[in-house]
């Protein structure tokens, strides 16, 4: 069911997360929303926190502090609720290897109570799309990276989840899958729903994002439309890529 | 510079026993140090437990052995005990480490020769086999040592070499068979299925030619006569036990007459042959380990037609989460060679002992005492327990319920750890997948059993109630320990399913728990209370062992799924 637009599905309120034995804070005191109908690029240096914040987002890691709203619901007081609107690819798209494609699509579609008749519909539908229908009944450790981050795509996809979060999607796709994935990310933003991805292609996220975040050493320091983000630089014409390294040039460089 | 092999089984040795990793988290980041130090303490304090059992065992068999003069029995038998474990439980172990390592997709590449790859590979099993034998095999040394009449110093010297050579000849037949079946199997299209099934097949091999080699002794009818002439010489039931593998001989004598001649010779003989057959395997996985390990990389189920899959029709009916989970689990460990051979092994042991039990009980007046027996109701009420003891010992052993999110690895961990369901059902679908796998691997066993006590329905139904409870309430508590402190760094799957502290902790703790319930039905069949109270007593403990795990399982499960952090 579409949601209604301007909703908020995604809600970050001050959220720290120290790992053990480490003095620094890889993500600190993160605020930001994600409303339907958006597509919200999350960007940021290599170690600057994305990953960490996408992992307390879906629930793999406990925030240290704050509160992570997933469509209305805390993702550590009520995580199965909150985790039924998610729909979750990796960077690394590790499946499991000794089961096969079809197989592993049904385990998604059982867990997250796909009726029958629709996750035929969108198994065919998604599959079809990704050009993987002749290799879904092949053990996934048959499969090619791509072919896996395919899988995990149309997995994440198959409940038709509010909000789509994906680190780094576009890696291992050819670039046929990247335009479908690229679209179908819009076609979802339009029913209604969202769209958090983490990237570092810059290109793709200045294209297809509504907003984009940008964190550095843990903490959010730009966040915004691109118009929004220009503002922040005192040039008006400037690309993304120019914006994004002003903002995180490291100290002592020039 | 160091050489390219020390320096490759150096970096073998260091992530086979994560001291790079260990340091880093216990010493450097001072993470959870009380954990490193916990378990070192437990490890130290359950091998001295064992190896003093050991000790008093074979100090006891010295006793009863020198009244015969034939205390070098005591050797032996530890060592063809130990060499026998080492070549039926290597099969799994060497298939594992050579063919399903992560890191072969690293070293293949590597200018090295295969047989440098094997050599580190090979440094690995060894030094994993002498951590098992050192509690095993040194209290019997010392045992013997402390009793014999032998100089100290060529003893204790005899004694470290023969023990620092006594997995490598082991090792090696079954690296030799197990390298052999690799490349037999690379040439086939269904290899992971092949690989589990050729492992058995090895393993039943070992045992049969074992089986074989023991029914070479002379025939019972010469008892007498043949017991009596051994008997006149000292430590001459040495030569005719060892006959079935004569290098457990030359070990033993190298070590029981060290010092003198004989037993330097037997010890030049012992290690001759451990290097000959390093040589031999290494030039055997010269020619071979590459082939299989390659093929290996390959697809390993045939691709079907997509006419067959007929995507428009509903393929599977919808199942609940935790029916998903259960069906999951038993897919992806019997899907997995690796983790078959080491869980299932005790399915194929124990009917086989069975069947050798059977085969060679052809004595009639031992056939008669039997008859005279299974009629007995007391005898019934004790087989009920024996089948209820069945499934909670292959389910103590078998390490399948002890292990299912470590050998999710941290690979995997993600998916269900990001899918919607709660700790607790997680934990009962893999719970259940075990108990389904564990249920369906002691059948055998208990079917041979059964043709051979021939319980009554009552005594089976009672037998299968204790043995299912027994067996569930272990499945969630094993499962509920592999949750609070799941390993999921492992670079070969052996590691997740055998080198895994929880199922080690939980054997021992199963270990304590049969022990106990055996000592609880001995005290009251010896106070005079009936098979039946037996059978109730023993009933209401393991109903009450599954009540409080799933009591638990309810309270904590979901505190222990979060904690799982990745």
């Amino acid at each position: 069911m579409a949601k209604a637009r301007n909703a908020c599905l995604l809600k970050l309120e001050g959220v720290s997360k120290t790992y053990r034995g480490s003095s620094t804070k890889a993500v600190d005191n993160l605020n930001l929303e994600v409303r339907s109908g958006e597509i919200f690029g999350f960007l940021g240096p290599n170690g600057a926190g994305k990953t960490t914040t996408i992992k307390m987002i879906v629930g793999l890691l406990m925030p240290d502090n704050g509160r992570i709203l997933v469509n209305g619901h805390d993702i550590v007081k009520d995580p199965v609720s909150a985790k039924k609107s998610i729909g979750f690819v990796p960077d690394e798209p590790n499946l499991y290897n000794k089961l096969t494609g079809l197989e592993y699509l049904n385990l998604v579609a059982d867990i997250y109570g796909v009726s029958t008749a629709e996750r035929t519909r969108r198994i065919n539908d998604l599959l079809s799309m990704f050009g993987l229908t002749s290799e879904v009944s092949d053990v996934i450790q048959s499969y090619s990276h791509g072919m896996k981050q395919k899988l995990a795509l149309t997995g994440a996809l198959l409940h038709n989840p509010p909000l789509f979060i994906l680190d780094e999607p576009m890696v291992g796709l050819d670039p046929r899958s990247s335009r479908l994935f690229k679209d179908l990310m819009r076609k979802h933003c339009d029913q209604g729903y969202a769209v958090f991805f983490s990237t570092h292609i810059l290109e793709v996220a200045e294209r297809l994002c509504d907003r984009v975040g940008i964190i550095d050493k843990g903490r959010l320091i730009a966040c915004g439309s691109l118009d929004e983000l220009r503002k922040l630089s005192c040039e008006t014409d400037e690309s993304l890529e120019d914006i994004f390294l002003e903002l995180t040039l490291p100290e002592g460089a020039e | 510079m160091r050489h390219r092999l020390m320096s490759l089984i150096l970096a073998q040795l260091n992530m086979n026993f994560a001291i790079s990793h260990s340091r880093y988290y216990y010493i450097e980041k001072r993470q959870r140090l009380w954990e490193g130090v916990l378990i070192v303490v437990s490890i130290l304090m359950g091998a001295a437990v064992l190896s003093f059992g050991v000790f008093k065992l074979a100090d006891a068999f010295y006793s009863s052995a020198a009244v015969i003069r034939q205390e070098a029995l005591t050797l032996i038998t530890g060592i063809l005990a130990a060499q026998f474990l080492m070549l039926i439980l290597g099969v799994a172990l060497v298939i594992s480490v050579f063919y399903f390592s992560s890191d072969l997709p690293t070293l293949i590449p590597l200018p090295l020769k295969p047989w440098e790859v094997l050599a580190s590979k090979f440094a690995i099993i060894l030094a994993n086999e002498y951590l098992g034998l050192a509690v095993f095999i040194i209290p019997i040394f010392v045992a013997y040592g402390m009793r014999a009449d032998i100089g100290l110093i060529s003893y204790v010297l005899s004694s470290i070499i023969v023990f620092l050579a006594l997995p490598v000849i082991p090792v090696a037949i079954a690296s030799i068979l197990s390298v052999i079946l690799m490349r037999i199997i690379g040439f086939t299209k269904r290899k992971d299925m092949l690989t589990t099934i050729g492992g058995f097949l090895l393993v039943a091999l070992i045992i049969g030619v074992q089986f074989y080699m023991q029914t070479k002794l002379p025939a019972r009818g010469n008892e007498q006569e043949f017991m009596m002439q051994l008997l006149s010489q000292a430590n001459s039931v040495v030569t005719l036990v060892g006959k079935q593998f004569p290098p457990g001989i030359w070990a033993t004598l190298a070590i029981s007459d060290a010092g003198t001649f004989k037993g330097f010779m037997n010890l030049g003989l012992f290690l001759s042959v451990s290097a000959i057959s390093l040589v031999v395997f290494l030039m055997v996985g010269n020619r071979f380990f590459y082939q299989g390990v390659v093929f290996g990389f390959e697809a390993s189920v045939p691709k079907r037609d997509i006419s067959d899959v007929k995507l428009a029709e509903p393929q599977f009916p919808e199942r609940t989460s935790l029916v998903a989970l259960a069906v999951t689990e038993i897919k992806l460990f019997s899907r997995t060679p690796v983790f078959v051979l080491n869980g299932f092994i005790g399915f194929l042991m124990f009917p086989i002992m069975f069947v050798v039990l059977l085969l060679m009980g052809n004595d009639p007046e031992v056939a008669g005492l039997w008859e005279s027996l299974v009629v007995m109701p007391e005898f019934h009420s004790i087989g009920a327990l024996i089948v209820g003891a069945y499934f909670f010992v292959l389910t103590a052993f078998s390490g399948i319920p002890f292990s299912p999110f470590s050998r999710e690895g941290k690979a995997n961990i993600w998916f269900l750890r990001s899918q919607p369901v709660s700790g607790s059902t997680a934990a009962m679908g893999k719970a259940l997948g075990a108990e389904i796998m564990i249920l369906l691997g002691s059948i055998p066993g208990v079917g041979v059993f059964q043709y051979i006590a021939r319980l009554p329905v009552s005594s089976l139904v009672i037998g299968f109630y204790l043995g299912i409870v027994s067996s569930f309430a272990l499945c969630i508590w094993g499962v509920l320990l592999d949750m609070a402190r799941p390993m999921l760094n492992w670079t070969d799957q052996q590691k997740a399913i055998k080198s895994n502290l929880n199922i080690l902790i939980s054997m021992l703790i199963s270990t304590a728990v049969l022990f106990l319930l055996g000592f609880l039905v001995y005290t009251l069949f010896k106070k005079g209370y009936s098979g039946l109270v037996a059978q109730v007593t023993s009933g209401a403990v393991v109903t009450l062992l599954l009540a409080s795990g799933l009591r638990v399982l309810r309270t904590v499960g979901d505190k222990l799924w979060r904690s799982i952090e990745l």
